[in-house]
C-alpha cells in the first residue's frame, strides 16, 4: 500500500497545512500548538482519548471552531476572519457529523441538492442528477424521495456523506461518523467510506474504528490534551505505539 | 320569547354573512400581517441587533401586558393626533375604524408571533447550523431554507392555536363600531328582539369555525410529527 509521511507529504504538496493551531475554549486550552500536514489523497485517522482535541482539530479545518492562534491552509487558502476565504475552504471541505444533521425536513434527495444549488449555482436538475449519482454511490438511491426521520442511523449517515460529496469537495472531515450508530449498521458506513478512500479522496477521520484504520489510513494520528503526541503508520502504531499514553489507550479500546 | 323562532336568521342570512366575511377578512390580514412582522421581529432578536432588539423586546412586553381593547382604543385615538403632529399643521387626521381594526390587530398580533418564532428559533438543533456551515450555505440560504421551515413546522400548532383566539378576539371590533359577525348579531338582535336565537346562531357558527381549525391543528402535529424528529 502506497503510504507517506508527513514530511514528504508536505513536498508533494500538502493540501491541508495546520501549523502551530492554537484553540481555547475560555481558560480550557482544547489546542496547544497542533502541525500537521496533509497530503492530496491522504487518508488519516485521528484518535484519542474523549478530550482529547480531535473534534476540534477538525471542526477548526472548515472554521466551525475558530482558531485562536496558528494557521490554517486549506487548499492555499489560508484561514481568517474573511468571508469569502471561510466559504471557499467550506466549499472545498466535506463534513459528516457524529450526529449526521441531516435536514429533517427535506427529503433525501432534496438535501443532497440545496447547497450545490444555492453554493455552486448548478440547476435544480443538474443538483438532482449529481445527487441521484451520488446516492446510488452509496447505495441509497431508491430513498431518495423519502424523509431523513424513515430511514436507519446508518442509511442517513450514508445520506449525510452523498449529501458533503455534492458539494464535490477535494478534503472529507469525518467527526466519528460511526459513535452514534447500532453496531450492526456501523459496517455499512465503514464500507462506503473504504470505497471512498479507494477512489483517492483525501480524507481526515476522527474514528475508534481500529480495523478501518489498519485497512485505509496512511497514517494515524494520535492526540491527547490538546496535542499531537504520535504519529506513524498503522501497523506501527498499533503493533508497537512508542509512547506510554498511547500504550495506555489502545489497552483501553482493544479488551 | 317564549318560543325560539329560527325564521329571523334566514332572513338576516346576508347581512349575518357581510358580518362573517368582515371577521374571517380581518382574521387573514392580522395573520398575514402578524406572521411577517412578527417573524422579522423575532429574528432581530434572535440576532441582538443592537438597539433594535431592545426597542422590540419592550414593544412585545407592552402588547403582550395590555388588553387587546385599550390597543384598539390607543390607536383608534392616539394615532390620528400622533399623524396630525407629525404632518405639521396639528389638526388630528382620522385613519378611519377599518384601518385602525387592521393595522391594531396586525401589530398585535405581531407581538404574539414573533414570542412564538422567537422560541422556535431557540429550539433549532445546533446541529442543523453547523451542517449548513459545513456546506458553505449563507446565512440568508440557511435561515430561509433550513431554519425557519423548520421553526414553522414545529410551532405551526401553536401559531394555529394562537390565530384561533385571533378570529375570536376580532369581536372586539364592535367597539370601533365595525360590523363583524358578532355585530351584525347583535345590531339584528337589537332592531327585532331575537336575542336568544341570534346570540345562539353567532356561537354556534364561532364553535363550528374554531373547531374546524383545531382539528387542522391536530392534523399539521401529525403531518409534521415525521418531518420535524431527527
Amino acid at each position: 500500500m502506497h503510504r507517506e509521511t508527513s514530511s514528504n507529504a508536505a513536498q508533494s504538496g500538502a493540501i491541508v497545512v495546520v501549523e502551530s493551531l492554537v484553540k481555547r475554549f475560555g481558560a480550557f486550552t482544547a489546542l496547544n500548538d497542533v502541525n500537521l500536514s496533509v497530503g492530496k489523497g491522504e487518508k488519516i485517522v485521528l484518535c484519542g482519548p474523549s478530550g482529547s482535541g480531535k473534534s476540534t482539530l477538525i471542526r477548526c479545518i472548515n472554521h466551525i471552531e475558530k482558531h485562536d492562534g496558528g494557521r490554517i491552509i486549506v487548499d492555499g487558502t489560508e484561514l481568517s476572519n474573511r468571508l469569502a476565504d471561510i466559504n471557499s475552504v467550506r466549499c472545498e471541505t466535506g463534513m459528516v457529523f457524529q450526529s449526521f444533521n441531516l435536514f429533517p425536513h427535506l427529503t433525501v434527495a432534496e438535501n443532497c441538492m440545496l447547497a450545490p444549488m444555492k453554493v455552486r449555482g448548478i440547476s435544480q436538475a443538474d443538483a438532482r442528477d449529481r445527487a441521484l449519482g451520488l446516492l446510488r454511490k452509496v447505495r441509497i438511491q431508491d430513498q431518495a424521495d423519502k424523509y431523513p426521520a424513515q430511514l436507519s442511523g446508518g442509511q442517513q449517515q450514508r445520506v449525510a456523506i452523498a449529501r458533503a460529496l455534492c458539494m464535490q469537495p477535494k478534503i472529507m472531515l469525518f467527526d466519528e461518523p460511526t459513535s452514534a450508530l447500532d453496531p450492526e449498521m456501523v459496517k455499512e458506513v465503514l464500507d462506503t467510506m473504504v470505497e471512498l478512500a479507494r477512489d483517492g479522496m483525501t480524507m481526515v477521520c476522527v474514528t475508534h474504528e481500529m480495523g478501518f484504520a489498519r485497512e485505509v489510513a496512511d497514517r494515524v494520528v494520535f492526540m491527547d490534551r490538546g496535542s499531537i503526541v504520535e504519529e506513524a503508520d498503522p501497523e506501527t502504531f498499533f503493533r508497537a505505539p512508542r509512547t506510554e499514553r498511547a500504550k495506555g489507550f489502545l489497552n483501553q479500546i482493544i479488551h | 320569547m317564549n318560543t325560539l323562532d329560527f325564521s329571523i336568521v334566514t332572513q338576516s342570512w346576508p347581512y349575518l354573512w357581510s358580518g362573517l366575511l368582515f371577521s374571517l377578512a380581518l382574521t387573514a390580514a392580522a395573520f398575514v400581517i402578524g406572521m411577517v412582522l412578527g417573524t422579522c421581529l423575532a429574528l432581530v432578536q434572535h440576532f441582538e441587533i443592537p438597539v433594535f432588539a431592545q426597542i422590540i423586546r419592550g414593544y412585545v412586553a407592552v402588547i403582550r401586558s395590555i388588553p387587546l381593547i385599550l390597543v384598539l382604543f390607543w390607536f383608534f385615538f392616539l394615532v390620528p393626533i400622533v399623524l396630525g403632529h407629525l404632518s405639521g399643521n396639528g389638526r388630528p387626521i382620522p385613519i378611519g375604524a377599518t384601518y385602525t381594526a387592521f393595522i391594531t390587530f396586525g401589530l398585535f398580533e405581531a407581538a404574539y408571533y414573533s414570542e412564538i418564532i422567537r422560541v422556535g428559533l431557540r429550539a433549532v438543533n445546533k446541529g442543523q447550523f453547523e451542517a449548513c456551515q459545513a456546506l458553505a450555505l449563507s446565512t440568508y440560504d440557511t435561515y430561509r431554507h433550513i431554519v425557519l421551515p423548520q421553526v414553522l413546522r414545529v410551532a405551526s400548532p401553536i401559531i394555529l392555536s394562537q390565530t384561533i383566539i385571533l378570529f375570536q378576539d376580532t369581536s372586539l371590533v364592535y367597539v370601533l363600531s365595525l360590523t363583524d359577525l358578532l355585530g351584525a348579531a347583535s345590531k339584528l338582535a337589537q332592531l327585532n328582539g331575537r336575542l336568544v336565537e341570534m346570540y345562539l346562531v353567532v356561537a354556534v357558527a364561532y364553535l363550528a369555525i374554531s373547531s374546524a381549525a383545531s382539528q387542522c391543528v391536530a392534523v399539521l402535529r401529525k403531518r409534521y410529527a415525521l418531518a420535524t424528529s431527527r
